[in-house]
């Protein structure tokens, strides 16, 4: 199972609840932001150095609370990176660890589009205000003509009650609400994902829901 | 190209219905525009107008034998006939912004990447976003003997750079860069110091020839500071490297002896 984590616009939250959906479905999460890498690196072949051509995609695999796959963060490795060879490095990944979880970055570029290409199904990021919304709605269609099912969509950083319902309606698909919650921003950087540090909280139900809704 | 239409009035729109078919034996791309008075209502999913629709109308890839139905509206009189196909090209079917298929990459598995390249732009960082780095890397292209940065050294352009120095920061190729690029800065310094040379106690005609050369006297405000910044940075890098030159002349690894014994 490959699930990709878009949402078209930046800065939504796309990395952070990859890492913690992929803590949630005991996943590798991959950061397939080819030039604006968000997850922890960390010495050692990285995305880049596999979409070059010059690493084993087994070889990048990170060991954590949840198994990262880094991307390097230079301009030169992006551009060297291969996007024709993303599918079989995510395939390999899959075969070896099961789930798999696709960072994907903000924009319509090839590098957006290609790991929903890729995916199984996708899950949609969106802030609960109107222009990321929008964004969104443009990265369902790429979704839907890319044939990756959208399983549901994450409302993220809410602080006061969104109009879930008109979400939903704009996305087709089911609108979780992620609450504001600072372990949630911290969970990436401390790399502890909050569905182990505060299993009771709002946020790590709502992660869990997240997960519930992705197939397999 | 086999091509059908049909047109209906429904108040003051015109809805204009047809097909497509490339009977050629070789994808090719269409163009198929309206020739209603008025400009083509593309079919939207959720408000957003489909792939390759414009006001004037649509362009479309058609595989061999394959078939397409079109649909749009128009708020104008029907015409006969309401669409034409425009232009009719050849398309190259191994055509990617990628450039040439890497050698291990598995094309039949890859068709929805495929698909994805054509259809969106270029994700990678421009060419010269990344030479302004200090770990510009190889470039693409016909026009890499421009860039200053590309060592002699430097892969053999095949569509795949090599992994840079984020992997491999100490690897020869890298290094070849590294020192071309200090050439490149000494030979900066050392421009500013033969014209500061030149300039020193000079006769009038050489310091008239300088300043013709630079193009007004403007361009020398700051010299004799920059030439003296130079000088200091220089006589640092001068020590360190020579202490290096030294110690590395001093250094003797057994390394073929740890080989044997490994």
């Amino acid at each position: 199972m490959i699930l990709a984590v878009a949402g078209g616009k930046g800065g939504v939250g796309k990395t952070t609840l990859a890492y913690n959906v992929a803590a949630a479905l005991d996943a590798v999460v991959v950061d397939a932001d080819l030039g604006m890498a968000d997850l922890p690196g960390g010495r050692g072949p990285d995305l880049h150095d596999a979409l070059a051509g010059a690493a084993d995609p087994i070889e990048t695999l990170r060991a954590g609370p949840v198994d990262i796959v880094p991307c390097g963060r230079t301009l030169a490795g992006a551009r060297a990176a291969d996007l024709r060879r993303l599918e079989a490095a995510v395939a390999a990944i899959e075969r070896a660890r099961g789930t798999v979880v696709l960072d994907c970055p903000a924009g319509r570029r090839a590098d957006a589009g290609v790991p929903l290409a890729v995916a199984d199904a996708c899950l949609l990021v969106v802030s609960p205000r109107a222009f990321a919304l929008a964004d969104a709605i443009r990265t369902r269609e790429l979704a839907r003509e890319l044939d990756a099912g959208l399983v549901g969509c994450a409302v993220n950083r809410v602080t006061e009650e969104p109009p879930t319902g008109a979400i939903a309606d704009a996305l087709g698909a089911p609108a979780s609400v992620v609450p504001a919650d600072p372990r949630v921003g911290r969970s990436v950087v401390e790399e502890r994902p909050v569905v182990d540090t505060a299993p009771d909280s709002a946020a790590a139900a709502a992660v869990r829901e997240l997960a519930r809704r992705v197939p397999g | 190209m086999d091509f059908a239409w049909d047109v209906d009035r429904e108040g003051d729109v015109s809805l204009v219905r047809c097909r497509v078919r490339n009977d050629d034996a070789v994808p090719r791309r269409v163009r198929i525009e309206s020739r209603l008075d008025a400009p083509v209502l593309p079919p939207r999913r959720g408000g957003v107008a489909e792939e390759g629709w414009d006001e004037g109308g649509v362009t479309l890839r058609l595989a061999p034998g394959e078939r397409r139905a079109l649909g749009f509206a128009a708020r104008a009189q029907p015409a006969d006939p309401p669409v034409e196909v425009a232009e009719v090209t050849a398309v190259d079917p191994v055509e990617r912004p990628g450039g040439s298929s890497p050698t291990d990459a598995d094309d039949g598995a890859a068709s929805a990447t495929a698909a994805a390249l054509q259809r969106l732009g270029d994700h990678r960082p421009p060419r010269d976003a990344v030479a302004g780095t200090a770990d510009g890397m190889s470039k693409r292209g016909g026009t890499d003997d421009s860039d200053p940065q590309t060592g002699p050294n430097s892969p053999p352009d095949d569509g795949v750079e090599s992994p840079g120095s984020s992997a491999a920061p100490a690897s020869p190729s890298g290094e070849a860069e590294w020192f071309g690029a200090v050439d490149a800065q000494l030979e900066a310094v050392e421009a500013r110091i033969d014209r500061a040379e030149r300039l020193t106690d000079a006769d009038v005609a050489t310091a008239t020839e300088v300043v013709a050369e630079v193009d007004g006297v403007e361009e020398l405000s700051g010299l004799d500071e920059r030439v003296a910044a130079d000088a200091t940075r220089l006589r640092a890098l001068s020590e360190r490297a020579s202490a290096l030159a030294a110690r590395a002349e001093a250094t003797d690894a057994p390394v073929e002896a740890l080989e044997r014994l490994a």
